[in-house]
């Protein structure tokens, strides 16, 4: 895609959540009241669990599903008892949705047609948008007769073509395999910066998270776990929820016992200096394990995987999983005790009950998540 | 499964053969019959060998008999029934998949409820129904006493009054009540994406416009298969129509077909030309299935899943 054609371009409008509720009856409450707000144009990417409540909130947003409580402005309008079509956002659906009786144009002109729009205007924004995503050899063809991509493309389209301010996505690349996966994730990066729409993204595939967005939602159960950008998430998971979603393989969590001093697995080996007392959880990323001959860690290894750039040796310490990522080139006698060492500054401590995550426990500069409080 | 073997390759021929015999052996004196005159009848009984006389015995059913005006009251009442059933069937299937209403589930028993009770069981019912529509509302009003009320503030308790007997939509309505359809609706709406609903309203389409511009085109091939299957079972009523119309010029064509044959004992019945009448009365049905072919098999296949 050379020839960049602006005429597509959205107003992007800012999105405010204010203690957005949904419960379907009085016992079983699917978000309880949530705060967020997401600034114009941004891209943010609401990952969660199945069934955490990610789709519910990107429908309360459309207007496809009622609020409970609470108000949803969009571009300054208090919007949550509006019409989807008065909201200014557009969809796209996991399964395309397309009519499977329209041709491609016909599909993607849909909406402005019931809008309205004159026939000579609609033939034209069908053009710029087919142009844009490569389609404008497929407008004749129903959508039974494209590939997978094609028509995820022609529902990108039929969300676009109307310039909307927001721009929802309902696991939009979850029926694609995974090299077309690939390829549409560089194109709607691509698309989100040439169109600029205000865009909320719902997905369960952390790579798709951490590739697209500006900003990562977390979700667990309805509830905010961490609001922040891929680094920071990364970096400094707010609590062990998130530490265990991000990353692949995910963060070890151990559970550890603090005498003051240090910090204890239940067998007893030191694994670190903290000056808390009580039980913690101990995280730390199989790739920040440092396997040494001088590590104070004993352990011996179960289970190991040759992914090519790197392996995942599988451990046990205290009757717990540990995963190590050995890069490409490291040769490890498999038969002898590994001796391994955690580097302080590596290692994330979380609460031992709640398992919000303890900033600064190791004295180094990482920041205290301050998203975590803002929009918790 | 594919089954290679010869004897039963012969075995299942034979059946074939003896199954086509049976459905085409009737048909074939039917028509044979329907040619010969008469008084070659009388002689001879139903004839096996064709004859001369099909056109003339033709031309007596529709001189001579009420066939053609029944079968345009069969042509109002398979066309109306099958039109109203299509209508009805669609909209309530439509209200029951798309819509969220309190007690769907039991609306939709409801509705299958009528598939198990067929017309012919609730015939005498229908019947009393149908000879006063209002007597379901006089029941009502009786049993819960407001009548009572009634008659003590205005002096006479309510009794409405209004028969559909002997009337095209008395024949019709009955038949209308019919669930199949509601049924096959439903499974087809349920095959649809769910999401088109909701891409449809994203895109500002009401609920209206969703059924014309989305529902409605994707639904053509079962609308036209449900259209076929009750326009031939509208056809081929025989109890209702025979129950629910008393005169002549109201009978369906299946009723008066039966009609010919004369009440009167020791008279031979002109069975040339009654066999004459049932060809004429099956060239209609038999056209439509000719030409619509595709769809009726198509419905046979959607209401069986």
């Amino acid at each position: 895609m050379t020839s960049i054609d602006l005429s597509i371009r959205a107003a992007a409008a800012e999105i405010q959540l204010i203690g957005v509720t949904k419960s379907y009856d009085a016992r079983t409450t699917i978000i309880p009241p949530i705060d967020v707000s997401l600034r114009p144009g941004e891209f943010t990417v609401v990952l969660g669990p199945s069934g955490c409540g990610k789709s519910t909130l990107l429908q309360m947003i459309a207007g496809l599903e009622r609020v409970s409580g609470g108000k949803i402005v969009i571009g300054g309008r208090e919007v949550q008892d509006l019409e989807p079509k008065h909201r200014g956002c557009a969809m796209v659906f996991q399964n395309y949705a397309l009519y499977p009786h329209m041709t491609v144009a016909e599909n993607m002109a849909y909406s402005l047609k019931v809008a309205g729009v004159s026939k000579a205007e609609r033939t034209e924004r069908v053009a710029t948008v087919a142009k844009m995503l490569g389609l404008a050899d497929f407008l004749t063809r129903k959508p039974g007769q494209l590939s997978g991509g094609q028509r995820q493309r022609v529902a990108i389209g039929r969300a676009i073509i109307r310039e909307p301010g927001v721009l929802l996505f309902d696991e939009p690349l979850s029926n694609l395999d995974a090299q077309l996966r690939h390829d549409m994730r560089v194109e709607l990066a691509e698309l989100h910066r040439r169109i600029g729409a205000t865009s909320v993204f719902v997905t369960h595939d952390q790579v798709e998270a951490m590739t697209l967005a500006d900003r990562i939602l977390i979700l667990n159960k309805g509830h905010i776990e961490q609001f922040d950008t891929p680094k920071a998430i990364y970096h400094n998971p707010a609590s062990v929820f998130v530490a265990k979603f991000i990353g692949s393989p995910p963060m070890n969590i151990l559970d550890v016992t603090g005498d003051g001093h240090v910090l204890r697995l239940a067998d007893g080996q030191v694994v670190a200096n903290y000056a808390g007392e009580g039980s913690f959880r101990l995280g730390i990323r199989p790739e920040d394990i440092s396997v040494n001959a001088g590590g104070s860690i004993k352990t011996e290894i179960r289970y190991r995987e040759d992914l090519g750039s790197h392996e995942i040796l599988e451990t046990k310490i205290a009757e717990q999983t540990l995963r190590i990522a050995m890069p490409f080139g490291v040769e490890i006698d498999t038969t002898q005790t590994l001796s391994l060492s955690f580097p302080q500054a590596r290692l994330h401590l979380f609460d031992g009950e709640n398992g919000r995550a303890i900033p600064g426990a190791f004295g180094d500069a990482r920041s205290a998540s301050a998203s975590v409080k803002e929009y918790q | 499964m594919v089954e290679n073997a010869r004897s039963i390759n012969i075995a299942a021929g034979i059946l074939l053969a003896i199954g086509i015999l049976y459905i085409v052996g009737p048909l074939y004196l039917t028509l044979s019959t329907a040619s010969q005159s008469y008084e070659y009848m009388l002689q001879n009984g139903l004839a096996w060998v064709p004859g001369t006389e099909l056109f003339a015995n033709m031309g007596k059913v529709i001189n001579d008999t009420r066939i053609p005006i029944q079968m345009l009251n069969s042509m109002i009442v398979a066309f109306s029934n099958a039109l109203a059933t299509c209508a009805l069937s669609f909209l309530s299937a439509y209200a029951i998949v798309y819509f969220r209403i309190r007690w769907a589930g039991v609306v939709f028993a409801l509705i299958l409820a009528t598939i198990m009770l067929p017309l012919d069981i609730r015939v005498i019912t229908t019947y009393q129904v149908a000879s006063n529509i209002f007597s379901p509302l006089n029941a009502v009003l009786d049993v819960t006493g407001l009548n009572d009320l009634i008659a003590g503030a205005f002096g006479a308790p309510v009794h409405l009054e209004l028969s559909v007997l002997n009337t095209h939509f008395g024949l019709i309505a009955p038949l209308v009540a019919h669930g199949t359809g509601t049924f096959l609706f439903r499974q087809f709406f349920m095959t649809l994406p769910k999401d088109l609903f909701k891409a449809a309203r994203m895109d500002g389409a009401g609920p209206i416009r969703f059924l014309f511009d989305i529902l409605l085109p994707l639904a053509r091939p079962s609308v036209a298969s449900l259209f076929v299957l009750t326009f031939l079972s509208g056809w081929t009523q025989y109890l209702w129509p025979l129950v629910g119309a008393s005169t002549p010029d109201m009978q369906t064509a299946v009723v008066g077909l039966a009609r010919l044959v004369p009440d009167a004992d020791g008279q031979v019945p002109d069975f040339p030309m009654i066999m004459a009448g049932a060809v004429l009365v099956s060239l209609v049905p038999l056209t439509m299935i000719a030409l619509l072919q595709r769809f009726l098999v198509q419905g046979l296949v959607l209401s069986e899943k």
